[in-house]
């Protein structure tokens, strides 16, 4: 299947998703006024890639910040991923937050709970 | 009538108005003023951490603004008028936020700031969490998490007011402070 890439914008983050790989990256910031427009066809994409994944899947989180509209998305990215997981795939998250950002820390904490998926919280020295 | 223009604007200066807004948003002045703030705020000697603070409350103001703001007789849709403001002392940043909403809105508004306002930052966070999980989604924004998130970020009790405008509308305002935490 077809990667995906969408190139980050002031209000949206960039998006590379790599089928054959397995390694997915989501960078940059995420506070579009219309979430909906911007994650449908990301969503639509993992469901696609949930019939073709690997036997592993990494997805490097790397968000500068994001919207609270976004949250709920970025969840549900996350339970797109728990799916594999339940058909006995292995899915690795890598939360990366800037070192003195505390809340982007404790925001993968929150994930990691909410998710149940296997989390490495990694701090970015500036 | 000079006098009348400079009074204003030595009132903003002594105010420390950081910037001052009133009208429709829309999805245009959403970005002009946050590149507007992100030039601010780069001028602004505080830690990194506060700025994402206020960038992000921001956001979540505006973003209410824009999905929630009703016009003052609920009709004409297009004039759909709020106000933000931000400014600072010596202690706090804050931002502040006016729309009209509809009269049978606020008793559901008020009760979900007061709820945010009960609870300390652990039980913020315990909230956070179960809201992140168990809401659906709404197109027109997270879905009750813009106040738990802006409580959180803000780490101060969220100020906000109701003014009953007429049989139709009220004003809500509401009033975020951002602790100054200088290196």
């Amino acid at each position: 299947m077809d990667n995906l890439i969408i190139e980050g914008t002031k209000q949206t983050p960039s998006i590379n998703f790599n089928a054959g790989s397995g390694i997915l990256e989501i960078s940059g910031r995420s506070i579009p006024e219309n979430t909906f427009e911007f994650f449908n066809p990301v969503l639509l994409w993992l469901e696609a890639y949930s019939q073709v994944a690997g036997e592993k899947t990494v997805i490097n989180v790397k968000l500068e910040y994001f919207n609270t509209s976004s949250s709920k998305y970025i969840l549900e990215i996350f339970k797109r991923l728990r799916s594999l997981l339940n058909d006995g795939k292995d899915v690795n998250v890598k939360w990366y937050y800037e070192e003195d950002d505390e809340e982007m820390m404790e925001t993968g904490e929150d994930y990691q709970d909410v998710s149940g998926l296997d989390f490495e919280i990694i701090p970015i020295e500036e | 009538m000079h006098m009348e223009i400079y009074n204003k604007f030595r009132s903003m200066m002594d105010n420390h108005i950081i910037l001052s807004f009133k009208g429709e948003i829309n999805s245009d002045i959403i970005s002009m003023v946050l590149q507007i703030m992100e030039t601010k705020l780069d001028a602004v000697q505080e830690k990194g951490t506060v700025k994402k603070r206020i960038f992000n409350i921001l956001v979540e103001c505006m973003q209410n603004l824009y999905h929630h703001a009703e016009s003052e007789n609920l009709q004409d849709t297009d004039r759909r008028a709020a106000m933000l403001e931000m400014f600072f002392d010596d202690e706090f940043y804050y931002i502040t936020s006016g729309n009209f909403i509809k009269i049978e809105e606020v008793d559901k508004l008020r009760d979900r700031i007061e709820r945010v306002n009960s609870l300390d930052k652990d039980d913020l966070r315990a909230y956070y969490r179960e809201i992140l999980d168990n809401n659906r989604i709404s197109n027109k924004g997270g879905a009750d998490l813009g106040m738990i998130d802006m409580a959180k970020k803000s780490g101060q009790k969220l100020d906000y007011e109701f003014t009953e405008v007429n049989d139709k509308v009220s004003f809500f305002g509401l009033k975020v402070k951002i602790g100054k935490n200088k290196e």
